[in-house]
């Protein structure tokens, strides 16, 4: 089995370069015999993919553990589904996954587009398969998923990390990958359109919905990672700016920007070298993205350990991927020109600039973050953490302003508004706003970022209300229908704009659940059976502590009842704690959940005591927090129209709905099936039962995890067993008298007086704090944030002054000549037909 | 499976598609490993079986992949170079006739006031009827289709009855002296 699997991969990247090879060779000899069998071997790849997929898939439900592979990511007891997702449990199986994911996408791409873009083909089919033969190289040279071995052949494997053993975390990397491959696709057509010079929007259109679809699976990559988070994690919140998260959330970031600009160049044929620009950035962060994830650069709970040799051979198949194609870029720059004109600043245009500029420096800002640490270790080996808060502070307003952006560009005309058709658009939404920021101050809502966030939300809601409202009303003018057949026609007409318009939606949804976060409260409590708290409307009782084991774990159980303040059962709760087999020394938290639309309430169960039955409890309550699930699944709904294929509803209007509503119902459902979730956290060894008072958990938020293991969570909010140890530290110091300044300088100072101490486990200096000091190289994390805005500020600003300024010739000379009649009503016949 | 291309049949004859060979043999193929793995769990059957026919539409690729360096395909018409500036012209059309009708539902929800809608609307409509008439100068389709439709049709129906037998109008061939019907002379 290994055998057949090693010689696999050899020949398939064999097959691999001649494809690219047969390919290139025949595009430039116009040898249609190469191009076809070039492109026929663009398939074998995918075709030997499959198989090598097939037999790795069976060494693991055969249990063949002279794999080294199959031995450390699976083990006999393992249930079969979380066998076969051992596949891409580890990094050697998630490169062949990749490339597994790539060349099936590749090839369908490549069957689609062959007749329509034939020019382009050989090139798309080179590209890929170069990415491809990069992949395979790295497998075959340095990760083999098949490697065995040699002696002394183990039993039994040792078992999927507990914390991977979930539903979410089963399904989260393929529809990551699926993301992350599906934007090498765009990638290699606007490459070959480079390369052949065939630069008009031709390959845009090819592009477009793989845009589309591998943002659609990238969003959802994203969502089911914030679920796992928040189900998993057991620190009550669902972002954590963990490393990986954020390498998925960079080429997202850059994809959303390449699916607005592209509307520019569609309707006004400018930003074209921008466009090619961000299609090639996009693919350096998926790659980028892999490489952050697999080699331990930053560390993080789940990048994959460290390797210099990983790194160094990503590090070049980058730089060459960079250079070849921006060299295309500006070898091709004469043909790349293109006539821009902004004819005004309140445009349709300049709202997309804006957009590009904030989306691209939220990019550029998360990905400077993340790597802060690195970079100044590298620079003066001093290792700083740039912890959620510091990622907070900065995107909140960032999001906000999108969000308002968001409210904001659809209102604008292309071209030019006037005042007054900004007063008419402006109005219902700007009311709207205005109402719920005045109702939010009467309820006594006093979370800005929190308030400003419904306001904007108003805003965005009363946009995307009037724009269908308007829309249907002048189509009802139009066709004479009534509202409801006006509205799926002008849906119909437009798919990818009303699409576009109930994403929105889905994201004004999803910022609803972010800014319920502002008023999340926690309190942590001690409870022994019979023992009874209250916590905002709910009062909690526990009833027991049970140990079960299920054979492959032991479960250490808590059993809550929860009541109304009014006495109504609301059910129990069971937060739990599980020992996997061979994973004992890191045990899982579980955590309960009870969901509702107004908000959750969440208890984990980070320590317990056996003999007298008490538990330590921290008890969330998040409201808000489900509308992130919905507003994903109306995301899901737009992606799915804007989707639809051209004719979709020009006959049968009545199918986009009911399909549509019923898919997005059925994600809905899927994200909100467990009403129990079961959690994990993996913990240190030592979890104390302490309560700690406000002030040492507000301190102690300002300290980042150091246990290795929470992806530096704020020390307050965490809930493993080294955190509570930390607490446990600052609540002497504080009682012994020290302020915070002092406390924290107790971490920050270097190990010498407290060496021995088992709290910092050798660890000092400025990586113990959340975020980077103001002082040495921490003031660069402060500094570089505002520079890079500026810049991109200015050079979108730069571009803008200089259209504004070209059109003025263009128009002397315009539309004072007369024309011809039968011409004007052959246009009007044509403009006729369009629709 | 994503990865079965289609091969596009070199020869003309009714024979078994390459595709559905490759098929068959890969679903004869898991049979037999079906029967070679009794006793085995069901799990690595179904595995098995599933990588044996994927192993089918490896045969199919590389047919696919050998099939056109030793066999004759006919290639298809390579693209006409000149037609690119043409496609490139029409594309811009659709585009200008595009944002005419956005300006237009723009204009109708109100969003423009009617003296931009009249100047960029009037500018836009220059830029449109230039672009006809751009299009009509460098010899329009339809002057192009009409030919071609005219060439289709001589070349369907060869020039057989152009000439007939001044006597008895039987139709004769180019190179004929006499009527093969009523023997009279054509000459002259």
């Amino acid at each position: 089995m290994a055998a057949l699997g090693s010689y696999l991969l050899l020949f398939t990247f064999m097959v691999a370069a001649y494809a690219a090879a047969a390919s290139v060779a025949g595009a430039r000899r116009r040898n249609s015999r190469l191009i076809e069998s070039g492109i026929g071997a663009f398939y074998l790849v995918a075709a030997l993919m499959t198989v090598a997929s097939g037999v790795i898939i069976y060494a693991f439900v055969a249990g063949d553990y002279t794999i080294r592979y199959v031995q450390r990511y699976s083990d006999s007891v393992q249930p079969l589904f979380y066998k076969i997702t051992s596949y891409w449990g580890g990094l050697d199986g998630s490169v062949m996954f990749w490339v597994f994911l790539l060349s099936l996408f590749g090839s369908v791409a490549v069957r689609v587009n062959r007749e329509r873009h034939r020019e382009l083909m050989p090139y798309v089919v080179a590209v890929i398969s170069a990415v491809e033969m990069f992949f395979l190289f790295l497998m075959i040279i340095h990760n083999n998923p098949f490697e065995t071995y040699l002696t002394q052949t183990p039993t039994d494997g040792r078992g999927l990390n507990p914390l991977l053993q979930n539903f979410y975390m089963a399904i989260h990397p393929p529809t990551m990958y699926l993301g992350f491959v599906g934007l090498t696709i765009p990638f290699a057509f606007g490459l070959a359109a480079l390369i052949t010079g065939h630069l008009d929007d031709s390959w845009l259109r090819a592009v477009r919905r793989w845009t589309m679809f591998s943002w659609f699976f990238l969003s959802f990559g994203l969502t089911l990672g914030m679920i796992w988070a928040y189900e998993e994690l057991g620190w009550g919140g669902f972002w954590g700016w963990d490393p990986v998260e954020n390498a998925g959330l960079l080429p997202w970031f850059t994809a959303t920007a390449f699916l607005h600009s592209v509307m520019v160049q569609e309707r006004r044929g400018m930003l074209r070298v921008w466009n090619v620009t961000l299609v090639i950035i996009t693919f350096l962060l998926t790659i980028f993205g892999t490489f952050m994830t697999r080699s331990g650069v930053v560390q993080s709970v789940h990048a994959f350990g460290d390797d210099p040799a990983l790194a160094r051979l990503f590090l070049s198949f980058m730089a060459v991927v960079a250079l070849f194609s921006f060299g295309w870029v500006i070898y091709r720059l004469p043909l790349l020109q293109a006539r821009h004109e902004l004819d005004s600043w309140v445009s349709r245009e300049a709202a997309f600039l804006a957009n590009n500029w904030i989306l691209l420096f939220s990019a550029f800002f998360v990905l400077f973050a993340t790597m802060f640490p690195t970079i100044t270790e590298m620079i003066n080996g001093e290792r700083l953490t740039v912890g959620p808060p510091f990622f907070n502070r900065w995107m909140t307003p960032i999001g906000l302003m999108l969000l308002a952006l968001t409210g904001i560009g659809p209102l604008l005309a292309w071209r030019k508004s006037t005042i007054e058709n900004l007063l008419q658009q402006f109005l219902f939404p700007v009311a709207l706003a205005l109402a719920v920021s005045g109702g939010l101050v009467a309820m006594g809502v006093r979370v800005w970022s929190s308030g400003i966030c419904f306001a904007l939300c108003g805003l965005v809601f009363g946009t995307i209300a009037q724009e269908f409202y308007r829309g249907a009303n002048v189509r009802r003018g139009m066709t004479g229908t009534d509202l409801f057949t006006a509205m799926v026609g002008l849906v119909g007409r437009n798919k990818r704009r009303y699409g576009g318009y109930v994403v929105h939606l889905g994201i004004v949804l999803m910022f609803l659940g972010f800014a319920g976060e502002g008023f999340s409260r926690d309190e942590q409590l001690l409870l022994k059976p019979g023992e009874e708290a209250t916590v905002g409307r709910y009062v909690l009782r526990m009833d027991a502590i049970r140990v079960t084991d299920d054979g492959q774990k032991q479960m250490v159980t808590a059993h809550i009842s929860v009541k109304d303040t009014d006495g109504a059962d609301l059910g129990r709760m069971y937060p739990a704690k599980w020992y996997y087999r061979k994973h004992e020394e890191e045990p899982t938290t579980e955590v309960g959940i009870r969901r509702s639309f107004a908000e959750d309430l969440y208890i984990v169960m980070p320590a317990f005591e056996l003999a007298d039955q008490t538990a330590s409890v921290e008890v969330h309550v998040n409201p808000l927090v489900n509308w992130l699930w919905v507003g994903f699944g109306i995301m899901a709904l737009g992606t799915g129209i804007a989707l639809l294929p051209e004719r979709a509803l020009s006959f049968a209007a009545a199918r986009m709905p009911a399909d549509a509503v019923t898919a997005s119902l059925l994600a809905g459902a899927l994200l909100l099936a467990p009403a129990v979730a079961e959690a994990q956290h993996v913990d240190g060894p030592a979890s104390q039962l302490q309560i700690f008072s406000k002030e040492v958990k507000d301190v102690t938020r300002k300290l980042a995890c150091w246990c290795g293991g929470c992806s530096k969570l704020p020390v307050g909010d965490c809930a493993c067993g080294h955190c509570a140890l930390v607490k446990k530290e600052v609540t002497q110091m504080m009682d012994e008298g020290r302020d915070e300044k002092a406390v924290l300088a107790h971490y920050v100072t270097p190990p010498t007086e407290h060496s021995q101490d088992d709290v910092h486990r050798g660890e000092s200096g400025h990586v113990l704090l959340s975020e980077p000091p103001d002082v040495g190289s921490g003031r660069l994390a402060w500094l570089l944030p505002y520079a890079l805005g500026l810049l991109g500020l200015a050079g979108a600003g730069m571009a803008a002054v200089r259209w504004t300024r070209r059109p003025a010739v263009a128009v002397a000379g315009g539309p004072s000549t007369v024309v011809a009649p039968e011409l004007q009503s052959r246009l009007d016949d044509e403009l006729r037909d369009l629709d | 499976m994503a990865s079965s291309p289609q091969v596009p049949e070199p020869t003309t004859d009714q024979s078994l598609p390459a595709w559905q060979f490759f098929l068959l043999c890969g679903m004869l193929s898991a049979t037999a490993v079906v029967v070679v793995a009794t006793g085995q769990h069901i799990a690595n059957v179904i595995i098995l079986s599933l990588t044996v026919i994927a192993a089918s539409f490896v045969g199919l690729a590389a047919y696919r992949t050998i099939g056109p360096l030793v066999t004759h395909v006919v290639a298809t018409a390579p693209v006409v170079a000149g037609g690119r500036t043409r496609a490139a012209l029409e594309r811009e059309k659709t585009l200008v006739l595009r944002s005419i009708k956005e300006l237009e539902f723009d204009y109708a929800m109100g969003k423009i006031s009617p003296a931009d809608f009249d100047e960029m609307g009037g500018r836009l409509r220059q830029r449109a009827v230039g672009l006809m008439q751009q299009l009509d100068h460098t010899a329009g389709y339809r002057d192009r289709i009409a030919e071609d439709v005219a060439a289709a049709v001589a070349a369907a129906r060869p020039a057989v009855a152009v000439k007939a037998c001044p006597s008895c109008a039987t139709p004769f061939d180019e190179d004929a002296r006499f009527c093969k019907q009523c023997g009279t002379s054509l000459k002259g």
